[in-house]
């Protein structure tokens, strides 16, 4: 079916900022209960036959996440008080229809009852905004469920797993080689391994294809159409409905409002620079937790000089990377785990860690081949990352030897939410548009930093029991400068005076405005968040779309 | 960006050599051997789009020591050099005036230490030796990692010639596998955990 096109002077139901994880979820919600809907994407609509394991491309030509060289810098700094340097690979993202989604490694782990309550279980963290969530994981159940049946989740229900009411749509990844080791190595430590869920299809489901094992998954887009992004997923939905339009290529500079202080129309550029500014009932902020701050803050007027959104003064405040650790291990015989999936087991026996540690922290360990199974990347992580030397013939003999015989066990950690960390406006360096960059200020707290050493430290158990020759492990010790994880930015919570959006992600200030992707997050889970953000897009959809049948957006 | 400079030690012990009266190390079958290869990219169609050829005789001759060529082809049969010419010209102008800079300052540094005028025309172990000097500089972090990519990436974007990159680390590009998938996985259906 043609998608509906809307004119831009005409007033839609809903703008919808970005049309990825949560964007496209929204889209297909919003549009399927009949609103009409308008979706900016700023990057193209590529599909399957767009996606190539051109490791050269994606990785070090930007072709999905964009970077300086195609006009979009962004700075990094430590602390408020540094001046902020231009830097590649902070704020990560995938520019294009289903966002990164498309080039996720699609490990989906719900969190648990206890990451909603956690600040009153375990008690906060002083200096850091660690609290409760507004919500429970009993209100988001449903919509987990919602991810797991309509995006195509595979799984098995392990022995730690908060209650679910369905079981997963498709059975686990078969085991790789470099999960063997790893199970057979907790089960000498004692511990319970058990198939990692993955938002990749086993077998068919919903129309799509199963899995093909080609082994690019984690920074790649899916030739098969098997990793469920919300591209194959949710989009070509939102799109029959035709209710729904998509338009690619365009940038949005600001939302702006009128004098009743509600959103009346977003302004955006098209991919040759027109202005446009299209007119809307509500709109959806669905940008990223990087991009979703950057586009209130730009949308400062009179009415709102501190930023859209922000009486609060805490949009872009509270960002959250998750800590990791990895150790790579060489074995005797091909482990091959550049094949298959990233990830087919995990072990959450250390979801909580004990309090007498003296630091707040949990995670999850799983097994994944050290450079994502990509050979470029191995090449230039051996002799770091995977141990020998960095050139010559004992180095070239390494890489012949240890690419199909390396595995590595990850650690994926807590982060707490701190004001300090933050993404706001560069002062100085502006983007092709002539928009201020984005300015990315992190430093991982020392409880995170001491979860990250204590998972590194376990991992390395972990590698020694599996039997590794060569063992070498790593955590970014001196803090983290970038990630592909944006969370927290513009928080959930029920005090206006503390955060950003309410529990139905309707923004505090602007009554038709609301927000919903990774920014909305209020902890930070064990990594792999987006299970999560598009479960809270389920939700955050039937509420709004609830609330358009009473007649209160 | 920094860029790479030899230590004040390095400097001062290849004055000392060049006092001593290094002889100049070219030998006919090196210059001839690197004639060759510039005849044979000719002959093949394939002119340096960015680099001139003294420029390519040099980086080749660094990849060369970074994955050399010993009982498998190395980074040279790869057509690293191919690669580098091809991505350095597509809006690359930081790490070429990078990459130029410092080979200015390694040939400096093959003229004071073996009096010669060519990184390309020093035997192995000569090469070798000036390498390990300037490991930890930008102008090698950046000739390894141009390296590295020309190896591994797509045969499309100019290096990587007959997979040779990826046969080396056994890694075959075929769309789809089955499980197992490597040794530890083989018995893991019939004995489990």
């Amino acid at each position: 079916m043609a998608q509906a096109p809307f004119p831009t002077r005409d007033e839609v139901d809903f703008v919808i900022v970005g049309s990825g994880a949560a964007g496209g979820i929204m889209a297909r919600e919003l549009s399927e209960a009949g609103h009409s809907v308008v979706v900016l994407e700023q990057g193209p609509h590529l599909q399957a036959q767009d996606f190539k394991h051109d490791e050269w491309s994606l990785d070090h030509n930007g072709e999905l996440m964009w970077g300086a060289r195609d006009g979009h810098p962004q700075t990094f700094r430590k602390s408020e008080n540094e001046i902020a340097e231009e830097r590649e690979s902070v704020c990560r993202y995938a520019h294009n229809v289903g966002g990164s989604s498309i080039h996720f490694s699609g490990n989906f782990w719900r969190l648990r009852p206890i990451d909603f309550m956690e600040a009153s279980v375990r008690g906060t963290v002083p200096g850091t905004n660690f609290v409760d969530w507004p919500i429970s994981y009993e209100d988001l159940e449903p919509y987990y469920t919602k991810v797991d049946w309509e995006i195509g989740v595979s799984g098995l229900q392990g022995p730690w797993d908060p209650p679910r009411s369905r079981e997963y749509p498709c059975p686990p990844m078969p085991i790789k080689g470099s999960d063997v080791l790893l199970e057979r190595a907790a089960r000498q430590l004692g511990l319970n391994p058990y198939p990692a869920p993955v938002a990749i299809l086993s077998q068919p489901h919903n129309g799509r294809p199963g899995c093909i094992h080609c082994g690019f998954c984690n920074g790649f887009g899916c030739e098969a159409n098997a990793k469920s992004s919300t591209m194959v997923a949710m989009i070509p939905l939102a799109l029959a409905t035709g209710n729904c339009e998509l338009r690619t290529g365009c940038t949005v500079s600001r939302v702006n409002t009128n004098e009743q202080g509600r959103a009346s129309e977003v302004i955006y550029w098209e991919q040759d620079g027109t202005e446009q500014a299209q007119r809307a009932r509500a709109v959806v902020i669905c940008a990223n937790g990087a991009e979703t701050p950057r586009l209130l803050l730009l949308s400062e007027s009179s009415q709102f000089p501190d930023g859209l959104a922000n009486s609060s003064g805490v949009v872009g405040r509270n960002l959250m990377f998750n800590g990791y650790t990895t150790v790579a291990g060489i074995f005797e015989q091909p482990v091959n785990a550049w094949k298959s999936v990233p990830a087919t087991r995990v072990i959450h026996d250390f979801y909580e860690l004990d309090p007498s540690l003296g630091f707040y922290g949990g995670g999850g360990i799983d097994g994944r081949h050290p450079s994502r199974g990509a050979p470029l990347e191995f090449a230039q992580i051996s002799g770091s990352v995977v141990p020998g030397p960095r050139w010559g013939s004992e180095f070239k003999r390494n890489l012949a030897h240890d690419f199909s015989h390396v595995a590595a066990f990850d650690g994926h950690t807590t982060s707490l939410p701190q004001s300090s960390n933050n993404v706001t406006l560069d002062p100085d360096v502006q983007d092709k548009w002539g928009r201020p960059a984005i300015r990315c200020t992190y430093m991982d707290h020392p409880d995170d930093l001491a979860t990250m050493r204590w998972f590194l430290d376990k991992t390395t158990e972990l590698m020694e029991a599996a039997g590794a020759n060569r063992i070498e492990g790593s955590y970014p010790e001196t803090g983290q400068e970038g990630n592909v994880h944006l969370l927290g930015t513009c928080r959930m919570g029920d005090d206006p005076a503390t955060s950003v959006i309410d529990r139905n992600n309707r923004s505090h200030d602007v009554p038709n405005l609301f927000m919903c992707d990774g920014s909305t997050l209020v902890t930070s889970g064990r990594g792999q968040p987006t299970m999560t953000i598009m479960a809270l897009a389920f939700r955050a959809a039937d509420m709004i779309n609830q609330a358009a049948e009473r007649g209160e957006i | 960006m920094t860029q790479f400079h030899l230590s004040r030690r390095a400097f001062l012990g290849s004055v000392k050599n060049a006092a001593r009266g290094s002889t100049i190390l070219l030998t006919m079958p090196m210059i001839l051997a690197a004639c060759n290869r510039a005849e044979q990219a000719r002959l093949s169609g394939e002119e340096f789009q960015t680099l001139s050829e003294e420029e390519a005789n040099e980086f080749d001759a660094i990849a060369a020591r970074i994955i050399p060529t010993d009982d498998t082809p190395g980074a040279a049969e790869a057509g690293v050099i191919y690669f580098m010419d091809n991505v350095l010209g597509d809006n690359r102008e930081e790490e070429l005036f990078l990459l130029r800079s410092g080979l200015r300052e390694l040939q400096t540094a093959v003229a004071l230490e073996f009096g010669g005028a060519y990184f390309h025309q020093l035997d192995a172990s000569q090469q070798d030796q000036l390498l390990t000097q300037i490991e930890n500089s930008t102008f090698f972090s950046t000739l390894r990692f141009l390296t590295l990519a020309g190896m591994f990436s797509l045969p499309e974007h100019g290096g990587n010639r007959d997979n040779i990159g990826y046969e080396l680390i056994g890694y075959a590009s075929q769309g789809a596998w089955t499980a197992p998938y490597g040794f530890y996985d083989a018995d893991y259906a019939e004995k489990g955990e």
